[in-house]
């Protein structure tokens, strides 16, 4: 028995590699993780908070290499904790970057589980070198803003897209699915600006929607959220909740997706005397237009951001379905049905 | 020389030792016994009233003389086994016949007070001492049921002393019974006067970590494990009962519970498992998260933790293993205090070291936090035996969490499930629920 608890000890301590540990005020723990390419060569920008004494801000730290690992690998010789991806919350491409492509940073992240899947990919609408230079040069706040930025229980807002880079490797692999992810820059009176999103169609960037109709995309894929829409001249409304429901269905050999968009809102502000019904036609027709540009954008793009395909999936065989984005969505309808329940006791009160 | 003045002879030595003459009418009778056992003048006069009225009511003297007590053999080693037992042992000179009375005796231990390790809230306070038919006493009042059983046993050559096995006939396990009878009864010539003899009798190995009985200091708590099928065993001179099997739910479950409303009850059950897993889990955890898998954390915590072990020179296992020790020193060391020292050395160990130790950056901040919770936690256990497991076993997580992180937690915590369910007692699995449940 004895000798057995031996043996049992002695392969655990051996095979378990227990010395390499490093305690966490070793290790180096960035929160961002900016990336450029240009010539071949990948530039890492990495953002680390100091760990000291009276929290002052954050480094940035720089390196070159030919991969992403490579680049890292030297900023965790040249420091002197040793660089842990583990908390990396953003990862921050810039345009040329991510107009060249995402696939091939995506599946290195996912396949070297370095990085959490849960990271969120961002894309910068200036040099990353001026992007990080003034995020981290404010001289209030503690360098965490671009953390903060994108959480969903601190400063996440829904005309900001919200997409973690297992969905964005999902949309590279699948074909019937696309994502958007927000673009920032460094803001004046703010340290970053939402600049709307990108509509990444495999990976690649292929067109823009601005921060409202980023809003609207969150609202029809079904994200249940708090957004204000303020309609033209005319008042403003927050959404209290929403629901979706599709149905796919073929028409002629086209695709026409039925869908039910319930919304429930309340109103913050109106200007002059609206009825209710008033109001409910002006926001339906403002949704039906919004929506319609969205998707015009989206067909031209041939990038499927709605997941359209999804609803389809089980009307195609494999073989069709490949051709999706090219073949079925240029074709597709979406008869988009808005339901508006206005509620009346909210903050204004108006007349019917 | 007779017996008696043989039995004389072997007392001579002792100071205690009294032999009597009595004149009663014609009569002469002789007491002995010991003083220091036995209330003499009060003995004497109970002894002697009978007989003194006996002639005005007409009775013979020798009738009432053996009436007064247990007739024994004449013989010298029943004698003095008799007097050592602290009996009043009487001879009537006349015939010669020896008579052993049961005489009023002299105080030998505390009167019933509060219990000093256990502790009730809603319930009975008065907690056993040292006397054995005290113990009893006090357990037959807080169980009036015919079922009740009661077997002494006498133990040791040398020396002597006594166990009883209680029981409740138609309740307990007839498999539990018939071991303990077995193991109680198969040689009663070894001393039991302790835990560990008795541990051994009923054939417990040695490298037990489990404890395999609990005591109680509580009737109330005994009575209840009566009725859920238990043996109690008391052994003379120990105040508090012995109850056999211990099983996993004592650890949580006290009979002080059903004296508050059932919802409290179980939330107070729940609290006690939340502490065994906290003082089984925390420093195991801590350990784990700060030096092998701090990405469980949040982002956060990580660099406040980060923050707090700034110029901490040791991994993080050494450092909790420094502040681990001193704190099972002061648990020990609290036992030996006069409880009216004790207070100030709790603070200073407490308060002071561990303020000094974080000032001088020994251990971090939230070290300091997860220990005390562990310590604290520890306590919520019902019973002292089983927190001693609790203190072993998260060494045991704290050690697996070192090597092998969070994954090592989990599989500490299978290995502790893996132990408890292989323990049995006298036959009867650790793992059972209060009442065994038909096949």
């Amino acid at each position: 028995m004895i000798r057995r608890i031996l043996i049992g000890t002695f392969f655990l301590l051996m095979l378990s590699g227990c010395w390499d540990n490093k305690d966490i005020n070793h290790r180096a723990l960035p929160i961002a993780m900016g990336i450029s390419f240009h010539q071949g060569e990948y530039k890492v920008y990495l953002d680390i908070p100091k760990v000291s004494v009276n929290n002052e801000g954050i480094d940035v730290v720089t390196a070159n290499g030919d991969s992403i690992s490579a680049a890292v690998n030297k900023i965790s010789v040249n420091m002197e904790s040793q660089v842990d991806l583990l908390h990396l919350k953003v990862i921050v491409v810039d345009e040329p970057f991510a107009k060249l492509g995402l696939e091939e940073i995506t599946s290195n992240i996912i396949r070297s589980r370095h990085v959490s899947p849960k990271t969120m990919f961002v894309i910068s609408d200036e040099p990353l070198d001026r992007f990080f230079t003034r995020i981290n040069n404010e001289t209030d706040g503690d360098g965490k803003e671009i953390y903060d930025f994108f959480q969903k229980d601190a400063g996440w807002n829904p005309e900001i897209a919200h997409t973690p880079v297992w969905k964005v490797f999902r949309s590279i692999h699948s074909y019937t699915n696309d994502v958007v992810v927000p673009i920032v820059k460094s803001g004046e009176s703010t340290t970053i600006e939402s600049m709307g999103s990108a509509i990444l169609k495999n990976g690649r960037m292929v067109s823009r929607l601005n921060n409202e109709q980023t809003l609207f995309y969150n609202v029809f894929d079904g994200k249940s959220l708090e957004g204000k829409i303020e309609i033209m001249g005319h008042s403003t409304v927050q959404i209290v909740s929403s629901s979706i429901k599709n149905n796919g269905r073929f028409e002629n050999n086209k695709p026409v997706l039925d869908s039910v968009l319930k919304l429930n809102v309340t109103i913050l502000d109106t200007s002059g005397q609206t009825s209710i019904k008033d109001f409910q036609t002006k926001l339906k027709k403002l949704l039906d237009h919004e929506m319609d540009q969205i998707f015009q954008k989206m067909k031209r793009a041939n990038a499927d951001i709605f997941g359209i395909g999804q609803h389809f999936r089980n009307e195609l065989p494999r073989t069709e379905l490949a051709q999706w984005r090219s073949k079925y969505l240029p074709d597709a309808r979406i008869n988009l049905d808005i339901k508006t329940t206005v509620r009346n006791t909210g903050n204004l009160k108006l007349n019917d | 020389m007779t017996v008696m003045d043989e039995v004389t002879d072997h007392f001579s030595a002792y100071p205690d030792f009294v032999n009597q003459k009595l004149q009663i009418a014609a009569e002469t009778l002789t007491v002995t016994g010991l003083k220091s056992l036995i209330n003499f003048p009060q003995t004497i006069y109970m002894f002697r009233d009978p007989l003194l009225t006996s002639a005005m009511n007409g009775l013979e003297l020798i009738d009432v003389f053996t009436s007064l007590g247990q007739p024994i053999s004449v013989d010298r080693n029943t004698i003095i086994t008799e007097i050592l037992d602290g009996m009043l042992v009487a001879v009537h000179e006349a015939s010669g016949l020896v008579v052993s009375i049961y005489p009023v005796p002299q105080p030998n231990s505390r009167a019933i007070s509060l219990p000093t390790m256990e502790n009730s809230i809603g319930g009975a306070n008065s907690a056993f001492n040292e006397s054995l038919d005290n113990n009893i006493m006090m357990l037959r009042s807080h169980l009036n049921s015919a079922d009740l059983q009661v077997k002494t046993y006498e133990f040791g050559n040398q020396v002597k002393n006594r166990v009883s096995l209680c029981f409740l006939d138609k309740t307990i396990d007839p498999m539990l019974l018939q071991n303990l009878k077995h193991k109680l009864e198969s040689d009663p010539t070894t001393e039991i006067t302790n835990m560990l003899e008795l541990s051994h009798r009923l054939g417990f190995t040695k490298f037990t970590w489990v404890t395999h009985y609990m005591a109680f200091e509580l009737p109330q708590n005994t009575a209840r494990a009566l009725k859920n099928g238990k043996a109690v065993l008391f052994i003379d001179r120990l105040p508090f009962s012995i109850v056999l099997p211990s099983l996993f739910s004592d650890l949580f479950m006290s009979e002080d519970d059903l004296n508050h409303p059932p919802i409290y009850s179980w939330l107070m059950r729940s609290l006690r498992f939340l502490g065994v897993m906290l003082t089984l889990i925390l420093p195991g955890l801590y350990v784990a998260l700060v030096s092998v898998n701090p990405d469980v954390l949040r982002f956060e915590l990580a660099h406040s933790i980060a923050r707090s072990r700034l110029d901490v020179p040791y991994p993080a296992v050494i450092e909790a293993l420094l502040l681990l020790c001193v704190l099972e020193l002061i648990l020990e060391a609290i036992i030996r205090l006069p409880s009216s020292i004790g207070p100030t050395i709790t603070m200073v160990g407490g308060i002071v070291l561990g303020q000094a130790v974080v000032d001088a950056k020994l251990v971090s901040n939230l070290l300091i936090i997860i220990l005390a919770t562990t310590t604290i936690a520890n306590a919520a256990v019902v019973g002292y035996q089983n927190t001693y497991v609790l203190r072993l076993f998260k060494y045991l997580l704290l050690f697996l969490a070192a090597i092998l992180g969070v994954l090592g937690i989990m599989s500490g915590l299978l290995i502790i499930c893996a132990y408890i369910a292989g323990n049995r007692t006298l036959g009867i699995p650790y793992l059972q629920l209060i009442r065994p449940k038909g096949e």
